[in-house]
């Protein structure tokens, strides 16, 4: 590559006698301005979206073609993995699918069963999710994104919002599409709020990502609360975007210090973040958002009520991904905060 | 200006892009140095003519759509960068390997330094010490380029 560039050019030794176009400051100064002004354009009002999602699909070619090289070596380690390793993990994936099969059987009559109960008490019946399988393209280009791109976008009916999971929890959320992929925020990220519940006791609060080292924070919780090393925490499915029940971390730390009103929880994600390869991504159920709706209109007589209510309503729909994950944090800020003064 | 040259400018630049599109995560990804502001910075040296600021800013802007950061973020740290090359540009080309080495060092940091504030304004966690070594794989890059036979008008040591 290097060799061939000797030849020829010479620009810088030939003294410039007459400026070619405006001074380096002046561009400098002209670009600057571009620039900031693309940055509180882009960030502030939502004009560039449209056509971002456009430019992003012109360079899907090429993004396919620079993952090809990838794709191949795995699929040429995959051809010459050895006979041996193929046969035990057939052996494996039989086993698993014995045991799920056996958890299945199980679920099912629990299911027949728990939809029997609800008729008796007249209860809402929960919707079955639709999800469509996608797989990563890349992780977030620099580092300070925690997001990954998937290859499933708006022609696939994929919308802003949806939760994205794989085999062992939730992993993140959809937070921009575009037609061919769509960007997942990942549970890590800081400015992605979940609300869980822990499946031992049933207690509500919200994960918050931490932004480093792939953990997740229960924030604005008392010293006393009930919440122990090795608890799972479950999506509690009252946001509306989030099926219920799906795991999403397990406490890892539960640190009480006397100066601080609040205890510091530490969570690691049950999903892989950082390694995998195919994810899940569950359509946003539609009777969630009626409900929300209809539990809006129902609350308004107390005021903290009726700001819960809005604020599901607000997560539930989240239209524009950067300030849908705005609210839903200064919610989760403030919910938490309702709930540690209770 | 040949129409050879033109293209051989615009054509690293488009390979050096496409670098920066392989799917690089983990570590890869947190040694990978900035392929395309180092080839600019290398045109910038040696072809100002033909690679200038608004060369620059469209690159960075290309970055940062394929980022899917905040327009603009990119492209502020690349025509910061570039101006600061192009100012010392007549006097680079006279230096020795060496410091022509440290300077482009300099440069890449002024780029990082510079996307570390725009995020740091638009909330993004910051990562450690870490987050400046891309500059330092990137000069070796660039030292293996010369090394190479890569002509980068500076001179050899001792001469």
């Amino acid at each position: 590559m290097a060799l061939g560039f000797n030849h020829n050019i010479d620009q810088h030794q030939a003294p410039s006698l007459f400026a070619r176009g405006p001074s380096a400051f002046a561009r400098l100064v002209f670009f600057t301005a571009l620039s900031l002004a693309l940055i509180v354009t882009d960030s502030r009002l939502q004009y560039l979206t449209e056509i971002r999602k456009y430019l992003i699909t012109a360079l899907h070619p090429l993004q396919v073609i620079a993952n090809t090289p990838a794709n191949l070596y795995s699929d040429a380690t995959e051809y010459f993995s050895t006979h041996a390793r193929l046969l035990t993990e057939n052996t494996a994936l039989k086993q698993q699918a014995l045991e799920q099969g056996v958890a299945l059987q199980k679920l099912n009559s629990l299911a027949a069963e728990n939809n029997h109960l609800r008729q008796l008490l007249q209860a809402n019946q929960s919707m079955k999710e639709q999800s469509v399988l996608a797989e990563v393209v890349h992780v977030g280009r620099d580092v300070f994104t925690k997001e990954i791109i998937v290859n499933r976008g708006e022609k696939h009916s994929i919308a802003a919002g949806e939760a994205v999971v794989d085999a062992n929890g939730v992993i993140g959320q959809v937070t921009r599409v575009s037609p061919l992929t769509s960007e997942v925020t990942l549970i890590t990220s800081k400015s992605l709020a979940i609300p869980v519940q822990i499946e031992r006791n049933g207690l509500r609060a919200i994960a918050l990502g931490r932004g480093r080292d792939n953990t997740l924070d229960l924030p604005y919780l008392p010293t006393n609360v009930d919440i122990k090393r090795g608890d799972r925490l479950v999506t509690s499915g009252i946001d509306g975007v989030y099926p219920a029940g799906l795991s999403v971390a397990t406490v890892t730390q539960v640190d009480i210090t006397p100066d601080s009103p609040f205890a510091r929880i530490i969570c690691t994600p049950t999903g892989g973040t950082e390694n995998f390869k195919q994810v899940l991504l569950v359509q946003i159920p539609q009777n969630a958002v009626q409900l929300s709706n209809a539990l809006a209109e129902q609350s308004t007589p107390t005021d903290t009520a009726s700001s819960n209510a809005q604020s599901a309503t607000q997560t539930s729909q989240p239209t524009k991904p950067n300030h849908a994950t705005q609210a839903s944090q200064a919610n989760a800020i403030k919910s938490g905060q309702h709930h540690a003064s209770e | 200006m040949p129409q050879s040259n033109l293209r051989t400018i615009y054509s690293s630049l488009a390979l050096a892009f496409f670098c920066i599109l392989l799917p690089w995560s983990g570590l890869a990804l947190k040694l990978r140095p900035d392929f395309l502001l180092i080839t600019l910075i290398f045109w910038l040296i040696r072809a100002p003519n033909v690679c200038n600021i608004g060369t620059v800013w469209f690159a960075g802007l290309m970055v940062d759509l394929i980022t899917w950061g905040t327009f603009g973020q990119y492209a502020l740290a690349y025509t910061i960068t570039a101006y600061c090359a192009i100012a010392y540009q007549k006097r680079l080309v006279l230096f020795n390997h060496t410091q022509q080495l440290f300077y482009v060092f300099l440069l890449l940091v002024v780029a990082q330094v510079t996307l570390l504030v725009l995020k740091a304004f638009s909330g993004e966690y910051l990562i450690g010490w870490s987050y400046f070594l891309p500059s330092l794989t990137g000069i070796l890059l660039w030292r293996i380029a010369v090394a190479f036979g890569l002509n980068t008008g500076g001179r050899a040591r001792g001469t």
